[in-house]
């Protein structure tokens, strides 16, 4: 039982877990949302730019879109999740 | 009566709100399952759908929820007395403000982390998004406005403001550059900022600068036009990120202030049914919205933080507790302006200018940790304005937005953010120039309580069609969009248009009335959507308005 609650108290942090947890909210969680949303604006350009290579059209000379293509493919997935969601005006504001 | 008497009501609604009735509708209602996949896992792609912690995701919530208006419409709502002020606190936080922030939440989460226009598209009306667009935007301009007023007040009446003001918005863009292009260390960074700015509200105390009305509102308004027209990261970030410690000293000094002080409650605990601004109701339930119930949090809670929530048990800490945590704040607020004034003359006196008010109740509680009197005032007004000045910033920026959503496709210029930011804030400046605040406080207000009433709303449609029982939102519904429709007509039949036809104030005093009636009637389409789609839903019909399924088609 001790262990238990233990482990859960190790989990959560405590007090200090949670103060410290909180002020990052409070104060640079935005922040790092917004980065992130930065960089998937870039990483929208970057698949962009090589989308041409993924359907077998060369677009760019190949031999630098190949080069890019590695970086590329682990981010297919989520980037199109984003592409193809529904957006809203409301998400402009958070 | 001793003020401490206060926090005995706060523990009251806490504890009965929070940990029985909120725990309650959470598992009997919403039926929280913690094994239930969220959107956050289902879609996460690493930017808007993202598992965050709880403890984090609370105080994301808490920041994008509470700015000054938790504190103004206390102050404001102090002419009815305090104790009304008190019980519609403590009642709509209860009965309808942390249902609206948790309920919009549970419902995104519970489609797919879809936002209001979108759901409102679904379960209303395909022109519910459109008229929640239009809506948003005459919302946000009385917001605009209404801050407007109040940080403008505050700076030209408070020689010390200025100074510790100029150095804030310059350490904003000294701390951006630190951060993303110097990339200096965020612990340096903030040591150095927090440093900069409290020593300059020392120097401001010193350093005295008398502006004008007019200039200062001419700054104000600058200053929202970098807001909306700069990077994120260049100067809005590192605004919020650097003045955000000055609110967390202000408030904690003001609690144990409060606790050392306990002074007596000085103003009058009842004043009268009617005071110059109206009747107890409609008027009080718009004059006091955050605090109580704010339809900005069902923005917040169905956009960001349901995208982010990890597990369904986390939503009534994050949603709900944080909404409990900005009622605390505005316990505070009528705390220390109720204990502030001698009598309520004094305090009438000081109604135009909040600021005014708050400087000298929270300054007074600070004081009793030990600080001078005029830092502590400085540092009081420095905490009112800063809040005001977070939600200016966003203002403008989402005006800018909702310009060109709105106008975009039809007038192609609509879309250019310099035109649209200009367009938003020569309307700010026309309305802050010619309008009568207190009544502009009161539309905003209404507006604000009226997006609540939109929530709600869906949150009942929501439950219909999931056949679960739905008056614990819908009688808040009703009460919502009854009292802000009423307050909204009063304040434009009563008020506005019987002002403008004496001669006074008169393109401002139409020009709010117009906003007012514009938004009745959007309210009363978006009603009529409404209770169509809870006929078509309670008769069994689970999927999307007809027009929906045609447009689709």
């Amino acid at each position: 039982m001790a262990k238990k609650k233990n482990e859960k108290k190790k989990k959560s942090g405590g007090i200090v877990g949670f103060l410290r947890d909180f002020t990052y909210g409070m104060a640079t969680h935005g922040m790092a949302r917004h980065a992130l949303k930065t960089r998937s604006s870039m990483e929208h350009l970057f698949i962009l730019i090589t989308m041409g290579d993924m359907l077998g059209i060369p677009i760019l000379p190949p031999y630098y879109s190949l080069r890019l293509l590695p970086h590329v493919v682990p981010q297919i997935t989520t980037w199109k999740r984003r592409m193809l969601r529904e957006k809203d005006f409301v998400e402009s504001m958070y | 009566m001793n003020s401490l008497w206060v926090l005995l009501w706060w523990v009251v609604i806490l504890v009965l709100g929070y940990w029985v009735y909120a725990s309650h509708v959470a598992k009997r209602v919403f039926e929280v399952d913690p094994n239930r996949a969220t959107p956050a896992k289902m879609y996460m792609d690493g930017v808007d759908f993202m598992p965050t912690n709880k403890n984090v995701l609370f105080g994301f919530q808490l920041n994008s929820i509470a700015g000054a208006a938790p504190i103004i419409g206390p102050i404001v709502a102090l002419q009815w007395g305090w104790v009304p002020a008190l019980l519609w606190l403590g009642l709509g936080v209860f009965f309808i403000g942390w249902v609206q922030d948790f309920s919009s939440a549970m419902v995104s989460i519970r489609n797919d982390g879809d936002t209001f226009g979108a759901l409102g598209y679904k379960l209303i009306s395909p022109r519910a998004r459109k008229i929640l667009l239009t809506f948003v935007y005459f919302y946000l301009l009385l917001i605009a406005c209404a801050f407007g007023h109040v940080i403008t007040k505050g700076i030209s009446h408070n020689a010390a403001l200025p100074f510790p003001l100029l150095v804030v918005i310059a350490v904003a863009f000294l701390v951006g550059h630190m951060i993303y292009k110097a990339k200096t260390n965020i612990i340096v960074t903030t040591i150095l900022a927090i440093a900069l700015i409290f020593f300059s509200i020392w120097l401001g105390t010193v350093w005295n600068i008398k502006l004008s009305y007019n200039l200062v509102l001419i700054c104000v308004l600058i200053f929202g036009y970098f807001s909306s027209i700069l990077p994120v990261w260049r100067f809005i970030q590192p605004y919020n990120y650097s003045s955000v410690y000055v609110v967390y000293f202000g408030i904690i000094a003001g609690v144990i202030g409060i606790l050392i002080g306990h002074k007596p409650m000085t103003l009058p605990a009842f004043t009268a049914w009617g005071t110059k601004i109206g009747p107890l109701w409609p008027l009080l339930f718009v004059t006091i919205a955050c605090g109580a119930i704010s339809g900005w949090h069902s923005l917040v809670s169905s956009t960001a933080t349901s995208r982010q929530i990890e597990n369904e048990l986390d939503v009534r800490p994050v949603a709900g507790g944080a909404m409990f945590a900005e009622f605390t704040i505005s316990i505070i607020a009528v705390i220390v302006c109720a204990t502030a004034f001698a009598d309520k003359a004094e305090y009438v006196k000081n109604l135009k200018n909040p600021v005014g008010i708050f400087v000298g109740g929270l300054g007074g509680a600070i004081t009793s940790i030990g600080l001078p009197v005029s830092y502590a005032k400085a540092l009081a007004g420095m905490m009112i304005i800063i809040l005001a000045l977070t939600i200016v910033n966003l203002v403008f920026r989402f005006m800018k937005v909702a310009t060109a959503e709105l106008l975009g496709d039809a007038i192609g210029i609509a879309k250019n953010p310099h035109l649209a930011t200009i367009v938003a804030l020569i309307i700010t400046w026309v309305l802050v120039k010619t309008g009568t605040w207190l009544y502009v406080w009161v539309l905003f207000g209404g507006a604000n309580q009226l997006m609540a009433g939109f929530a709600l709303l869906l949150v009942t449609l929501y439950l219909v069609q999931k056949a679960k029982p739905y008056n614990y939102a819908m009688y808040p519904m009703f009460f919502m969009y009854v009292t802000t429709v009423c307050a909204l007509f009063y304040t434009s039949f009563f008020k506005l248009i019987p002002a403008a036809m004496a001669g006074k104030k008169v393109f401002g005093n139409l020009f709010a009335a117009a906003v007012a009636i514009l938004l009745i009637i959007l309210a009363l389409i978006l009603a009529y959507d409404g209770w169509k789609a809870f006929k078509r839903l309670k008769s069994g019909e689970a999927g999307e308005p007809a027009e929906a399924a045609k447009a689709e088609a």
